[in-house]
């Protein structure tokens, strides 16, 4: 007998919307989507290859996979930066749409795979576009992935740097050991005195890397609102993205007034302060 | 009628020489290097690829129809310096040991060859640093003396990695093209291995198979035969294991797609051809055209390849690009010939 | 094996090519210049009173590296959690009489956040790397980059403004936008490569002898895997068969190099796997790293040249224990060993007590009475707790500077810098397989 007569016949377990989608997602066993995310799957599929830095990008491959040779992220997930590359390069809306929901984010970005591409393809680069995508969409996987990061993006956003010595907390570091979050345990002060031990005056700060001048801040927010940084991160979280706006609005009105009071200081000077309204 | 001036002792200029003699010219053959034979005799090869006879017996050969030959003068340790057109051939001065010389020819062939790649410049394999990574030339050269050891304790080698397209196809050492032999004579060097000293294992490392054409054969027979065993997938690094005393592989098996970490005590690299630094010179001193490799450009290339636009100048062998010894020594025939046919004119 | 001209001779021939096109890659060097008449930008030039100190890159082309008139571009992880980095750099600096600045008055690259979580575009870090550029050029010191990620993205965002039009008109906008406009450094010089720079000055005031001591060197892959070509190669350091800093410094200052067979991987930092996926960062760092530097190399310290190295490795060790393996391996920047050999205090100014594994057996090996510097500074924070003032490395900033970013407008004279040659002294230092 016939082993194709064993197979079910296919119409039979589909519903009239199921039966409508190309066989190939069955056979190649993938799971369904639904109509709203396939409509999405192939916009982000043209926004992809609409992207400028694609076709700069992805040029080709011939399979060597020195790429995957170095990749620490392919030791320890189900990723390797040749299989991006060549979903970038071959692969359709719906082999795109699975990896930007969780592939994408084991890359770690050391650019081993760039160094080492015979065939002159930025592989971390084209990464980093699907990532871009699947952030300006707001898609679901991606929101919950960057869940983690929104203490950070506050701070590299209303203040320009990304770590505050106020991060490192021993509940949350506890797997870093008692001395690298500089526990009073250890040292019997406090976080703001440890850091006050740091010879630079800049740095005598629990609350960012570094002490930031308000022009500085709002200089980088400005460039956040004009190359639609800030539009991105509404995609992504909206409410966050208020917030932003709010602190940036209060630190708008400390540069004001202190512009008042350093007045006569400031009359005296030339170049950006002087012209810049923040 | 002036002899022809041949550039270049490899197997193109062999045969261009020979041939000439053959049709009763005389060639004034010149070779910058101390002896006549080109890269075959300098690195030792081994057997030729595929049909598996020693290069000295092909050598030979070629070597016969010069070496003794009264029409054919041949000047080793000797460069060609400076070149004026002396219609219908050439006013050349040559720089041999005894200081500059000017000889009338009345007609050039070109046969300038290439340099093996410096595998110092693909810096992940420690070439030149790891004394058990050996450039295939060198391999060539410890088959043929049938002493195949590792340089860094003198013991023979159990595991042995053959990696392809060293310096070929690969944009990041500045040579993205083929060198044409890189398969053929790492598999022939497996085979070679193993029949000798079955003890040892073989594996070659590639991204394609490229013996093309007959050469197929030898491919399969390597793997139903002598039993070496192929893994797709490039070596992205090597660096020491155990201590130092073995090399670690390091690639993706691209089939199965994942990364590989493999031990081995000897990894030999087929590094590939780049255009010779004869080849650089003679195409800065004739003003010859070339192209983005490096290698000189004939003026067409599909039709004649012998002909390099110039009259009375003619090309022959790697000098135009990587090329096997069969391929230049007909090369070499042929710009003989297309050369005999200017001077007599 | 390998004889010195043979290898300069091989770094010379080293070419690549570029993408696409399959062209060998040119020097945006020039391209700067050709853009800069067209008016198109500024050249932030080194200048003589910047005492550059001439290396080689990759492909054997010279690097100017300024080793005075300093702008520090801070890494925002290394102040945020290994603060001795760069409160080392600028004592070394105090030691050797160099003049920098030292500023509030500067962002982040947001690379780290970039590569972590794509939450800002190419445009953006372009913008936000010219606009760091310019407040440099506007100070007349010149721009020191202290990060590996912000030098490899400063690399990149320089490349991308030369040979992107549209990028560059849009930069300029924006930048013109806050009074400012679009200068690119004729270099982008990182720290390691001053402390290379200044060998020979770091080894004149050495004081301790580190010659007993073994250390594993991690590249930071953004030094050299991204622009490849303006890393800085020198044939001293392995053949020139990898980057020249951070290795060099320690040859100079006799410690023994030792090589291990993971070398080339990255240290698992991952930008955003360091915050949430810390089980594969500690993973990566112990296994790839951190085990083969002990068991291979028999390391006493692992030395890198960049923030998110320097806090993978150290701190992911820690957490080993729960598994059975207790390395405690001690992880330095190269500029914290260099102070520290020239007799910095360990913890007021290399603050290594912010270092999750103990380096008082390095300490030990090196000669430094640890104990007694210990007992000194917690006398020190005990003042601090009551009240005492901070001692402090350089004048600090003025009330005013908190919230403006004031320009001092130096006037600058226009002379062609008189270039010296450095190459690495291997010194007493060795480098062992």
């Amino acid at each position: 007998m016939s082993v194709v007569a064993h197979l079910p016949h296919r119409s039979l377990s589909l519903t009239e919307e199921e039966a409508a989608q190309p066989p190939s997602m069955e056979l190649t066993g993938r799971r369904r989507m639904s109509p709203a995310d396939r409509g999405l799957s192939q916009t982000l599929y043209e926004e992809f290859h609409q992207d400028p830095r694609y076709h700069e990008y992805v040029l080709g491959c011939l399979n060597c996979g020195e790429c995957t040779t170095g990749c620490p992220a392919a030791r320890f997930y189900d990723f390797s930066p040749r299989e991006m590359l060549q979903i970038a390069a071959t692969g359709d809306a719906t082999t795109l749409w699975d990896a930007l929901q969780e592939k994408i984010w084991s890359c770690c970005q050391c650019y081993t795979c760039n160094m080492r591409c015979r065939f002159g393809n930025d592989i971390a680069g084209i990464i980093s576009v699907m990532r871009e995508l699947s952030v300006r969409h707001g898609l679901e996987a991606t929101r919950k992935t960057l869940a983690p990061f929104g203490r950070s993006l506050t701070l590299l956003m209303t203040v320009g740097t990304q770590v505050s010595a106020d991060m490192i907390q021993p509940d949350f570091f506890r797997d870093w050991g008692p001395f690298a979050t500089g526990s009073d345990q250890v040292w019997g002060v406090s976080p703001e005195v440890m850091r006050k031990a740091i010879p630079l005056d800049v740095l005598q700060t629990t609350r960012s890397s570094w002490e930031v001048s308000v022009q500085t801040s709002l200089e980088l927010f400005r460039i956040y609102e004009e190359t639609g940084v800030l539009d991105m991160l509404r995609g992504l979280d909206p409410d966050l993205t208020e917030m932003l706006v709010d602190i940036i609005e209060e630190r708008r009105e400390e540069f004001r007034e202190a512009r008042e009071k350093y007045r006569d200081e400031l009359i005296t000077m030339k170049g950006p302060v002087a012209s810049f309204e923040g | 009628m002036n002899p022809v001036l041949v550039v270049g002792g490899g197997p193109a200029g062999l045969s261009a020489a020979a041939e000439l003699a053959s049709l009763g010219a005389e060639a004034l053959l010149v070779e910058k290097e101390g002896y006549l034979g080109g890269n075959p005799k300098r690195w030792h090869y081994s057997l030729l690829a595929p049909d598996l006879k020693p290069a000295e017996e092909v050598l030979g050969d070629l070597l016969g129809k010069v070496e003794g030959n009264p029409r054919v003068e041949v000047r080793l340790g000797t460069s060609v310096t400076a070149v004026d057109p002396a219609p219908p051939g050439f006013r050349v001065t040559l720089q041999g040991g005894k200081g500059p010389e000017g000889r009338e020819v009345s007609a050039v062939i070109l046969a300038t060859g290439f340099d093996h790649f410096d595998s110092r410049r693909k810096f992940e394999y420690g070439y030149g640093r790891y004394p058990d990574v050996l450039d295939f030339k060198e391999l060539e050269g410890m088959i043929h003396d049938d002493k195949v050891l590792r340089p860094s304790d003198g013991k023979p080698p159990k595991r042995i990695a053959w990696v392809l397209c060293v310096g070929s196809r690969d944009l990041q050492v500045g040579n993205p093209w083929c060198c044409r032999m890189g398969c053929v004579v790492s598999i022939k060097q497996a085979v070679e291995i193993r029949q000798k000293h079955p003890e040892m294992e073989a594996f070659v490392y590639y991204m394609d198979i490229r013996t093309y054409g007959l050469w197929e054969d030898l491919y399969w027979k390597s793997m139903q035969q002598y039993g070496v065993k192929f893994i797709r997938g490039r070596i992205g690094q090597i660096t020491l294991a155990e201590g130092g005393k073995r090399l670690l592989a390091t690639g993706e098996d691209t089939l199965l797609s994942r990364p590989t970490e493999v031990p081995f005590d000897m990894v030999v690299l087929a590094s590939g051809m780049e255009p010779g630094q004869g080849t650089k010179r003679m195409a800065e001193l004739f003003h010859l055209p070339v192209g983005p490799e490096g290698f000189i450009t004939p003026k067409i290339s599909d039709i004649n390849p012998v002909d390099s636009g110039v009259p009375g100048l003619y090309l022959a062998g790697a000098a135009t690009g990587p090329k096997a010894i069969p391929d230049s020594v007909t090369e070499g025939m042929g710009a003989a010939l297309r050369a005999y046919q200017h001077a007599r004119r | 094996m390998l004889n010195a001209a043979e290898i300069k001779k091989v770094l010379e021939e080293r070419t690549q090519r570029q993408r696409g096109t399959g062209k060998k890659v040119t020097d945006v060097r020039e391209e700067m210049l050709r853009l800069e008449e067209k008016g198109e930008l500024l050249i932030h030039r080194i200048r003589p009173e910047n005492r550059p100190v001439q290396m080689q890159t990759l492909f054997g082309w010279n690097k100017k590296i300024p080793t005075d008139r300093l702008w520090h571009h801070k890494s925002c992880g290394q102040c945020g959690n290994i603060p001795g980095y760069p409160s080392s750099l600028l004592w070394v600096m105090n030691q050797t009489g160099r003049r920098y600045l030292n500023e509030p008055h500067q962002t982040s690259c947001t690379a780290w956040n970039y590569h972590g979580t794509a939450t800002s575009n190419p445009v953006a870090l372009a913008a936000v790397a010219a606009r760091n550029f310019h407040r440099a050029y506007e100070t007349d010191h010149f721009p020191l980059v202290h990060c590996g990620t912000s030098f490899g993205d400063y690399k990149e965002m320089r490349k991308l403004l030369v040979e992107n039009a549209e990028v560059r008109h849009k930069v300029r906008e924006v930048l013109r936008g806050m009074g400012r406009d679009l200068v690119l450094p004729e270099e982008i010089v990182h720290y390691s490569e001053w402390v290379q720079a200044m060998a020979p000055e770091i080894v004149a005031r050495r004081r301790f002898d580190v010659s007993a001591v073994v250390a594993t060197v991690h590249e930071p892959c953004h030094y050299y895997k991204m622009v490849p070509e303006d890393a800085v190669y020198d044939e001293a350091v392995y053949g020139g068969q990898r980057p020249a800093v951070p290795t060099g410094i320690l040859l100079s200052l006799g410690a023994r190099v030792a090589d291990y067979s993971t070398w080339y991987d990255c240290c698992g930092f991952g930008f955003r796997h360091i915050l949430s996926e810390r089980e594969f960062s500690r993973s990566f760092a112990n296994l790839r790293k951190i085990r083969p530097m002990v068991e291979e190399a028999h390391a006493d310290v692992a030395i890198t040249s960049d923030t998110g190295c320097v806090t993978t490795l150290d701190k992911s060790q820690w957490i080993g224990k729960a598994h059975g393996q207790s390395y405690l391996l001690p992880v330095l920047a190269d500029v914290q060993f260099a102070a520290l050999a020239m007799g910095a205090h360990p913890y007021k100014i290399a603050q290594v007590h912010w270092h999750a594994s103990p380096v008082d057996h390095l300490l030990e090996k090196m000669g430094i009475d640890w104990r007694s510097a210990k007992n000194e500074f917690m006398e020190y924070l005990k003042a601090l707790k009551n009240g005492t003032a901070p001692e402090l490395l350089h004048a600090p900033r003025a009330e005013i500077e908190q919230y403006f970013a004031i320009n001092k407008g130096q006037v600058l004279p226009v002379e062609e810098p008189s270039v010296a040659s450095a190459s690495v002294s291997p010194g007493n230092g060795r480098v062992s397989s």
